[in-house]
């Protein structure tokens, strides 16, 4: 197989989607981390509580938004007309993904505004793993363009 | 699926851990510089433990099914940025690695202190806010983002 070669105007857009995909991945991450630790550990869930949220609002939102605008920059580059199918399940995971980000932001406030008591972060813990996974999804569609 | 498509989403997999990881740490890990509390920046250092294992796994998969792609899709292993991209793993590996070390000490510290009351100490403080371990670990997270600014660049390519 020959080397794979694309447009050098292609490489930046494509940068900073893959960056925001990756920090979406790990912040995200962070706050199932978080969720789980604060259900295993009570006497720390205040702390745990506050670091789901805060990490939400400074990593998940603005990395979301990143990753997003970067896809919308590189698909006028790459398919100016009609989208193939893997790209369709990447805008599926990212759109639908989105609105899970949300609710579980909301979930996250409300968790962090209880001091970490409450039923919020068995949710904040779920939400944020199926995120993970559907983020998961979205990486195979992305890599192997199946 | 082909190979090569197999190949590049495993390759892809490890980065988005290796990348993650290194998110999922540095979060705790800033997340601790702002406590006081010995139980809270213990319990915020081994949770780092779970991001570890996800760098570790993810610089095995890049590293590995990086090397086969390399040879799947037609490049030279002598190329200038398959040359930078090794290097640069190890360094961040490396950088990561030796912070990782001194927080693990750091950790045993705040271990000792929790056990002991669970009191504020100004030792602990400047061990958990210490320049040397926050400049490796997130120098680490550095050498890795421009680690992926190469592969995708592919620079004399």
């Amino acid at each position: 197989m020959l080397a794979v070669i694309r447009p050098d105007s292609w490489n930046l857009p494509l940068f900073l989607h893959v960056l925001g995909a990756v920090i979406l991945f790990g912040a995200t991450a962070t706050v199932a981390i978080a969720g789980f630790a604060g259900l295993r550990w009570k006497d720390h869930a205040p702390l745990l509580s506050r670091l789901a949220l805060r990490t939400w609002l400074l990593a998940v939102v603005p990395s979301w938004i990143l990753m997003r605008v970067a896809a919308e920059w590189i698909l006028g580059k790459e398919f100016p007309d009609k989208t193939p199918g893997w790209v369709d399940v990447g805008f599926t995971v990212s759109e639908g993904g989105g609105i899970l980000l949300l609710v579980l932001g909301a979930v996250a406030w409300r968790w962090a505004r209880r001091e970490g008591t409450g039923g919020a972060g068995t949710a904040v813990s779920w939400l944020a793993s199926i995120a993970v996974l559907a983020l998961g999804v979205a990486v195979f569609a992305m890599s192997a363009k199946p | 699926m082909s190979t090569y498509q197999w190949l590049l989403f495993f390759h892809v997999t490890g980065a988005f851990l290796l990348l993650g990881g290194g998110v999922v740490a540095g979060a705790l890990n800033l997340a601790a510089v702002g406590r006081d509390r010995p139980s809270e920046i213990l319990l915020l250092f081994g949770l780092i433990r779970i991001a570890v294992g996800a760098i570790l796994l993810g610089t095995l998969l890049a590293f590995v099914f990086g090397l086969w792609l390399v040879h799947e899709a037609g490049y030279g292993y002598g190329d200038g940025w398959v040359i930078t991209a090794i290097v640069l793993l190890v360094l961040g590996n490396a950088l990561g690695g030796i912070g990782g070390r001194r927080d693990d000490r750091t950790a045993q510290l705040a271990r000792e202190y929790a056990a002991a009351g669970d009191a504020p100490s100004p030792e602990l403080r400047a061990r958990v806010r210490d320049p040397i371990s926050l400049a490796l670990s997130y120098g680490s997270g550095l050498v890795l983002v421009a680690l992926l600014a190469i592969m995708i660049w592919k620079p004399g390519a």
